[in-house]
Formats: structure tokens, sequence, C-alpha cells
């Protein structure tokens, strides 16, 4: 009998995920080995060793890209700029994240609950929500999900895309259940964050197999090839990229694919909803902007305009239903799918502008929207973290550094100048116009504005209201916390105000290899 | 039309039949047997296309695993056994999504398919199927076992507790 033939492995192309896999195999080994308050620094330490070792590989790499050496793995992954700039965002998010993971000072045992499978409300339950320590096994799942992550975004087929996709989101949907607080409504996260996501996994498989069904490839090249050909029926391959594009849209949080978003940014662990927010955004993007303009450049003038009216739906929905929430995770929540409304102008917009521009935005919402999250963690009281919005009234007067700053990140989720968020606005829209969507732009300036209004709501509430019995303490933060906080806080400044160098290594990696 | 068409058709009728059962019937326990018929069918549907591989698999998971999982979960919550009438919804608007999507997937099929011949693939052997798995797709392939142990990690971080 013949030999097997092995296709070409060039295994540093596959290092960076390998380094996370094998970390999280050994974060696993060690929950079965180490007592119980070792557990969390072990696994922490050896998460941010595995990230280092892989950004290390994904810089090596930068400067060796060469067309020849992008394809590898059976022609499952392409190593191209625009890939390594995604792994390397994921890998510095990714870890800036995990800090917020490894936190044990704000409360006793960490966000998360030490044993998930308690009765919510038993007598055990209170015990343990006081006492005991809280799983680390959230090391080894984060990093599950972003060594998927890595691979959604290097994928250079719908089928290896798959199972990148359910690699990175089946270990978000437990993540989400293990809230050491508010237990019920992080459950109810997960299940509701599982059942949609499944739905949508469906959608995205039965578009691999309509787009099969007409290019009889799967990998973006042969699609691209056979879409040019025109041979073959197009309405299998539009009806294709509609169900592809309604998976990827609902990992991204366009409307109308956003209404599991509120709920479970409520619901999740503080620190899952920030590598949430961040790092699921950038892995989604990158697919997406693989699938559209590697697999489907053929279609631009076909999917562009119902692109254009998603896009405008999402800005409109989540900037409108912005306004009217009343719970500070929740209105994040809201702005974070505007964001993702105008990121997906930026997409629209195409050409090297217009993905430069995404790359950008992606990276400088990334850090600002974990700093917004680290600040939520601290504000609590008795009973945990205090989200509500009429708890924050007065936060002004009781720890002004907090409140300075969380004013900063709402003034850059505004996208006031000398922020990151307007350049990276400013970005998008300029491209927009470039690509003639100036009607996009117009729709996206307007719901800027209203945008504005709740984050300037919450501002002055902080600065402009007295502190009553009700506000809450703010925690002192763990050295952790700070460290997320003071890193998002300063790429949100430093990126407003010397955009240059991250612009340059956007626009570097602005190109797809076919 | 040869004796293969008429023999597939005949059997995508008991496939599409027994699942509208599934779907239909107000036994939770019935639901799960028509749910064998369905699958069954479709692993003979595998093998009158020649991939006899694929149809194998689909008796061994589907219908041996999943369906036996699926009634042990009947069996082992308390999940009624008799006729469940609280399952009931208004037929109306479960009629027109289900048959509206479904109709027109098979009207699209029918009209995008309607002269295209496509020869008869070799024989889907388990060799052939193995030699794709461990060529081309290893990759993604391997990464599937990721994904089986983060369920696994995250079944027992779920379910375990200290007594």
């Amino acid at each position: 009998m013949d030999k097997l033939k092995l296709p070409d492995m060039d295994y540093v192309a596959l290092l960076p995920m390998l380094a996370l896999f094998v970390a999280a195999c050994l974060g696993v080994i060690i929950e079965a080995l180490v007592p119980r308050r070792f557990r969390n620094i072990i696994q922490l330490v050896l998460s941010i060793v595995a990230l280092a070792v892989a950004m290390f590989f994904v810089v090596k790499q930068s400067g060796e890209v060469v067309a020849s050496k992008a394809l590898t793995a059976g022609g499952a992954i392409m190593i191209d700029h625009a890939a390594l700039f995604l792994q390397g965002a994921l890998i510095v998010l990714g870890f800036v994240a995990l800090l917020l993971f490894g936190e044990r000072s704000l409360e006793f045992g960490g966000p998360f609950v030490a044993q998930a499978a308690v009765t919510v409300g038993s007598e055990r339950d209170r015990e343990q929500t006081g006492r005991e320590l809280g799983s680390t096994e959230t090391f080894p799942l984060a990093l599950f999900s972003l060594s998927g992550m890595l691979l959604f975004v290097s994928a250079n087929d719908l089928l290896t895309m798959f199972v990148a996709l359910e690699v990175f989101s089946l270990p978000l949907y437990l993540l989400c259940a293990l809230a050491r607080r508010k237990r019920l409504l992080s459950q109810e996260s997960a299940l509701k964050y599982f059942l949609l996501g499944a739905y949508a996994s469906a959608f995205f498989l039965f578009g691999v197999a309509m787009v099969y069904g007409f290019a009889k490839a799967v990998d973006f090249k042969a699609i691209h090839a056979e879409a040019l050909l025109g041979e073959g029926n197009s309405l299998l391959l539009i009806i294709g990229l509609a169900l592809l594009a309604i998976g990827l849209l609902f990992k991204v949080a366009a409307a109308p694919f956003h209404v599991w978003t509120p709920d479970v940014y409520q619901g999740a662990p503080t620190p899952v909803t920030a590598f949430m927010a961040s790092c699921t955004k950038v892995a989604a993007f990158g697919g997406l902007l693989r699938v559209l303009y590697v697999g489907f450049d053929g279609l631009g003038w076909q999917f562009t305009p119902v692109l254009g009216a998603i896009a405008a739906l999402t800005v409109l929905v989540g900037s409108i239903l912005a306004v009217t929430q009343t719970d500070l995770k929740r209105l994040l929540a809201y702005s974070s799918v505007a964001n993702a409304g105008y990121i997906l102008i930026g997409v629209i917009a195409g050409q090297q502008l217009g993905l430069t521009s995404v790359l950008f935005y992606l990276v400088a919402y990334g850090f600002t929207v974990i700093a917004a999250f680290a600040l939520i963690s601290l504000v609590r009281d008795a009973d945990g973290e205090a989200t509500h919005l009429s708890r924050w009234a007065g936060l002004g007067a009781r720890s002004p550094l907090y409140a300075g700053i969380f004013t900063f990140i709402l003034l850059a989720f505004a996208g006031i100048p000398l922020t990151s968020g307007f350049i990276a606005k400013l970005s998008v829209f300029g491209a927009a116009i470039d690509g003639g969507q100036t009607w996009l732009v117009i729709i996206g300036v307007i719901t800027s504005i209203i945008l504005a209004f709740p984050y300037l709501r919450v501002v002055v509430m902080m600065w402009l209201s007295e502190p009553g019995e009700s506000t809450p303490s703010v925690s002192i933060p763990g050295g952790l916390t700070s460290t997320a906080l003071g890193i998002g806080t300063l790429a949100t400044l430093v990126f407003g105000v010397v955009p240059g160098p991250l612009l340059d290594l956007a626009e570097k990696a602005s190109s797809f290899v076919r | 039309m040869t004796a293969i068409d008429v023999m597939l058709s005949a059997v995508g009728l008991v496939a599409v039949g027994s699942a509208l059962a599934v779907v239909s019937t107000q036994h939770l326990v019935r639901a799960g047997l028509w749910l064998v018929v369905t699958l069954g069918a479709v692993a003979v549907e595998f093998l009158l296309l020649r991939a006899e591989f694929v149809a194998w698999v689909q008796v061994l998971i589907y219908v041996g695993a999943v369906v036996v999982l699926l009634l042990f979960a009947v069996m082992l919550t308390r999940a009624p056994i008799g006729r469940s009438t609280d399952l009931d919804r208004p037929i109306g608007p479960a009629l027109l999504i289900g048959a509206g999507s479904g109709l027109g997937l098979a009207g699209l099929f029918a009209w995008v398919f309607r002269d295209m011949r496509v020869n008869p693939p070799p024989t889907g052997s388990a060799q052939r199927v193995g030699e794709a798995i461990f060529g081309d797709w290893v990759l993604p392939f391997e990464v599937l076992s990721v994904l089986l142990l983060a369920a696994l990690v995250g079944a027992i971080v779920l379910s375990k507790k200290d007594t």
C-alpha cells in the first residue's frame, strides 16, 4: 500500500496557535495537580508566557512573509500580512483581557464562580460566593478560544474557517456561565448565546454547502476563480454568500443579528465581556474581510448595497437603543453594536484605505473597551458590581481619578479629538467617502451625535450629581486590573495623539493574499 | 430514470415524512424514535450515492450514539413519557415558516441544478475518506480535537461539584 502523503507543514506559521494550545493543555493538567490556592497565579503566568511566545513568532514571521511561503498546511492556512496583523492584535488584546481574568483583590476568590454546578440561591451557594476560590479553568478555556481566533483570521478555506469558528465560540459560551455574582443572569446569558450561536453556525455551514455546490471547492482562490468564470448558477453563490454573511454578522453583532449582545454582555462575568467585546470583534471582522475580499471579491457590486443597509441599520439600532439603557453594561453592549456598524462602513468602503481603517478601528476600539469594562469591575458594593446607571451618580466626588478615567474613555467612544476613537471614526468615514459611500457617512455622523448623548449623560451624572446613600465605593484595584486599565487608557490616548505608527502598520497589513 | 433514481426518491420521501413526524408528534419518546427512521433513511441515501463510509458513520454516530443519548436524556430527566399537549403551538406561523423555507429551498435546488449532470464519483470508501482527512484536511481535523477538549473541560467545569 502507498504511504499516506502529508501536506507540507510550515510549523513556524502554526507556532502561535500551537503555543496557546499547548499552554491550554498544560493548564488543564495544572488544574488536576496543583492545590487550589496556587492555581490562579500559575495559570496566569503560564498564559502570559504562552501569549508572549505566540507574539514572538507572529512578529518574527511578519519580517519574512513571502508569497510562496504564505500558504501552508495543505492550503488550510494563509499567512499574509493581514493575518499576522490580526493575530498580533488578538494576542495583545487577549493579554490585556486575561489580566482581568486573574484579578483576585477586588473580590475574594476572583470574578468567577467556584462551583458552577451548585444550585443558585441555595445555602451552599451563599457559602461559596463569599468563601471559595473561583475556578481557574477559565484560563485554558480562554486560551482555547484565542487559538481558535488565530486560526480563524488566517483560514484559507471555508471548512477550516468553520472549524475555527466553533473552536473559538464554544469556550466563550462556557465562560459566560461562570460569573460569581448574579449567577442566574450569567447562566441565562450563556444558554442564550449558545443556542443563538449554534443557530448562526448552522447558517454558516449551510452557506458553505451552497458555495461548494457552486464552485465544487471550498478554498477562497477556487471560489474567486469560479465566480469570475461566470459559469454555473450564480444564484447559488449569492445565497451561499448571504448565509455565510449571516453567520459572520452574528458574531460581529450587527443588526438584525445583534439581539444576543446586550443580554450576553450584561450576564457574562465582566472580564469575559471585555474579552468578547475586544477579541471576538477582531476575529469576526478578520474573517468577514477575508471572505468578502478574498473569496467573493468579484461579487462586490452585489453585496455592497445589502451590507450598506445592514451597516446603516446597525449604527441606527445601536445608537438609538443605547439612549434608552439604564444599565451600564447594556449601554456599552449597544455601543458595541453601533461600533460594529462603523467598522462595517469601513469594510464596505473596501480598497486599501477601507481595510486600513478597519484594522485601525478594531485595535483602537479593543483597547478602549477593555479599559471601560475594567473600570466597571471596580465600582462595586456588597452585592458585586453596581452597574445600574443611577448608582454611578456622584462618583466624581467619591473618586475623581476613576471618574476622570471613565470620562476619558466615554469621550473616546463618542469620538472626541485627541482620543483613538476620533482617529478611528475619521479614517473609517474618510475611506467611505473615498469609496463612494457618502450616504453611510451621513448616517454615521448623525448616529455618532445620537450616541454621544448616553455617554455624556453618564459623564454629567458622575460629575454633577451629589453622591447619594446608594453611590457605591470604588474598590482600589489590584495590580492586574490597574495594569489592564492603564494599558487600555494609555493606548486610547496614544493612538489618539500619535496614530501614525499604528496606521502605518495597518496600512502595510491591509492586503490579503489570494 | 434508473432504478437508483427511483430508490433515491422513495427513500427521500421516507426521510422527509418521518422528519415531519418528529416535529409533529406529541410524544417525546416517539419523536426520538421517528428520528431513528429519518437518520436511517439519510444513511440509506448515502449508500445509494455510493458513499458507503459516510453511510456507516451516519448509522454509528447519529442512529447509534446521538439518538441513544437523546432517549437517555428523556429517561434520566423528568421529561413526560406520555402525550404532552403543552408542546403545541398555533399551527399557522409554523406552517408558513416551515413550509415556506422548505419548499423555497426545494424549488431553489430544483431550479439551480435543473440541467446539471453530475457523473457519479468513485465509491466513497473508508480509504478515500481517510486519505482526504489525513492528507489535505489534516489541520482542520486535528483542530477539531481542540474543540472536543474544550467541550470536555467545559462540561467538567459546569457539572463538577465537590461534596
